[in-house]
């Protein structure tokens, strides 16, 4: 609590104590109580539970021991992580790599694409509230809307493999998107298309908020499009950015409903070079019932997001701005 | 010899200005073809679908059959009734607690914020598990039925988005300026009552914008839903729409027409109330 009082600008008397502090503060306590008692029922609850379902021995047989399955230690984390007769090591390592492949590459693209767009679209040119409006709409589809409609276009007679090879003759036959190596593009696609138009309009908000003037007196000096782009636009978009790259990251690597929907509808296993972590989590919980071994699993990917979000932090700790 | 050279100058602009523009209109073609394709798909025999032949997309009886094939209204009012009530329930409480963490500065109200956006970095498959057998226990032991109700659901998509909307709502509020409370206060008014009479009404948009999110979130939720709602009586959309393919029929004729229904609701709300999401939600995430 001592951290607290030395933070607080407003305390001028940090000796009153902190039954005074908290008396002073009765209707802020009063405010955040209802949330607070939904966070802890729905939030802190489950997930501390969570963590301990991943030391135990949890399946069909034990689940309604629920917390008193035996206690197995670490060994559901071994199996996960280094049984190299395991198929859910394998299947874990699978997604693994996947994800990470998928994540890296969604957050590059939606990134470059959103401020490309938000750039093109921070000028003035004919219908340019149509352009951003209609931009905006996949943003509205459901995302288990997007899973089914994309799988649906990805498959072998779809539309896309008729436009590729029909209409454009880019590729020489139709090939199958939603089997083998190529699964990951298909995943991807439809997740870009459906993310950059929410990213776009942030950064197209930040763009609106850096004065026209500084763009100006660079042009006077004789600054070209580029070096306006690396002077002026990236440092002062740090902010806006960071927020988005931060959102990105955790949207990436739990992503689940269009995966989910685009194989069997909800059922299906997009196979060893698709599956993502949470599919594969998902899958190993409810359809082989070995839960202790899937809280594991999540647990391992909390801890390996949370270090990222601690890099995270690092780069970009000075860009956030504080506004008490 | 200098204005030829402006003249120049102002030529290789605007024909940039054109690229730029012809640029933003092809990812505007990119941004809507799936979505017209659903549409025009939804409009196609089943056959057409089938053999891939493209006719007239005019067969407007799938919008009819949908209705019957699968008991897709049931589904569609429970969604919106489980979205309604979450995003009415899950603004109130967001709103309460971003004004608190705006405007007081109180003991613990560091720890509230971090863990408001702690609980953005555990993955709902965390919950999920605990929840339910938490819901079996509870039915088990007190006769309290949870799952397969409305409640579940509204339950926990509330408690779901709170963290995130006190966020956005949190920056919302800090950017109004303190100065219009202190002078309620002065006038007579509680801390409460200039909050309630001054900065509610304020911060109007950040409210509306934040309540579009809440249900677009809400209305996109298929992990819970598969998992809480087994019964058509409170199940929601994504447990119905994948009746229409899989392991009884292959409709997609009908499931585009059930897509794009699907589409419809958060398409009018975000489209309705475009210009207040946009500033609603840019007003907070600018400054945060």
């Amino acid at each position: 609590m001592t951290k607290v009082q030395k933070v607080s600008h407003t305390n001028k008397t940090p000796k009153k104590g902190l039954m005074y502090q908290i008396k002073k503060n009765k209707l802020a306590y009063g405010l955040i109580a209802p949330a607070l008692v939904a966070m802890l029922i729905i939030h802190v609850i489950p997930i501390v539970s969570g963590i301990c379902m991943s030391f135990l021995k949890l399946n069909q047989f034990t689940l309604n021991q629920f917390l008193k399955a035996p206690f197995i230690g670490f060994d559901n984390y071994k199996e996960v992580l280094l049984d190299p007769n395991s198929t859910m090591r394998s299947g874990f390592l699978d997604a693994f790599r996947n994800t990470a492949i998928f994540s890296v590459s969604c957050s590059i693209l939606v990134i470059s694409i959103g401020l490309l767009l938000a750039i093109l679209l921070n000028r003035k040119f004919r219908f340019q509230g149509l352009a951003r409006t209609l931009l905006m709409t996949p943003w509205v589809v459901p995302s288990f809307v997007v899973g089914l409609l994309w799988g649906f276009m990805w498959q072998q007679d779809g539309v896309i493999n008729r436009i590729i090879v029909d209409v454009l003759h880019i590729m020489p036959e139709k090939t199958y998107w939603l089997t083998g190596p190529k699964v990951l593009i298909a995943i991807m696609i439809p997740t870009i298309w459906r993310t950059v138009p929410f990213v776009m309009l942030m950064l197209l908000a930040g763009l609106q908020q850096i004065p026209v003037d500084y763009y100006e007196a660079a042009e006077i000096d004789g600054a070209n499009a580029w070096q306006q782009f690396r002077n002026i636009t990236l440092p002062l978009l740090r902010s806006v950015l960071s927020i988005q790259i931060l959102n990105g990251i955790i949207n990436y690597i739990y992503s689940f409903n269009i995966v989910a929907m685009m194989f069997g509808h909800g059922a299906g296993f997009p196979g060893k070079y698709g599956d993502l972590l949470m599919t594969n989590i998902n899958r190993n919980s409810f359809q082989i019932w070995q839960f202790g071994a899937g809280a594991a699993a999540t647990v391992i990917v909390m801890i390996c997001v949370l270090s990222l979000v601690g890099v995270w932090y690092k780069i970009f700790q000075n860009d956030l701005v504080v506004n008490d | 010899m200098k204005t030829q050279k402006l003249s120049q100058i102002k030529r290789r602009k605007d024909i940039m200005n054109t690229l730029a523009t012809v640029v933003v209109w092809i990812f505007v073609l990119l941004a809507l073809f799936p979505i017209v394709w659903m549409a025009i798909t939804s409009l196609m025999t089943q056959g057409d679908i089938a053999t891939g032949k493209l006719g007239t997309p005019s067969h407007f009886s799938n919008y009819s059959e949908m209705w019957k094939n699968v008991d897709f209204f049931k589904y569609f009012k429970n969604s919106i009734i489980v979205c309604s009530a979450t995003t009415a329930i899950a603004l109130a409480l967001a709103t309460f607690a971003g004004y608190a963490t705006a405007r007081f500065k109180f003991p613990g109200s560091n720890i509230f914020g971090a863990a408001v956006l702690a609980t953005q970095m555990v993955p709902g498959i965390m919950f999920l598990l605990p929840l339910y057998l938490v819901f079996i226990k509870i039915q088990d032991m007190l006769g309290i039925k949870i799952i397969n109700t409305y409640g579940a659901l509204i339950l926990v998509y509330s408690a779901f988005f709170i963290p995130f909307s006190i966020w956005i709502l949190r920056g919302f509020f800090a950017s109004i300026p303190t100065e219009l409370e202190e002078a309620a206060i002065i006038d007579g008014c509680s801390k409460l009552g200039a909050f309630i009479r001054i900065i509610l009404p304020i911060a109007r948009i950040g409210l509306i914008a934040t309540g579009i999110y809440i249900f677009l979130m809400a209305w996109d939720e298929l992990l819970f839903a598969w998992v809480l709602t087994t019964s058509s009586d409170v199940a929601t959309i994504p447990v119905g729409i994948r009746l229409y393919v899989g392991n009884y029929q292959n409709r997609y004729d009908l499931l585009m027409a059930a897509g794009c229904v699907t589409t419809l609701p958060p398409l009018i709300i975000f489209f309705g109330l475009q210009k207040q999401f946009i500033r609603g939600m840019t007003a907070g995430a600018v400054k945060a």
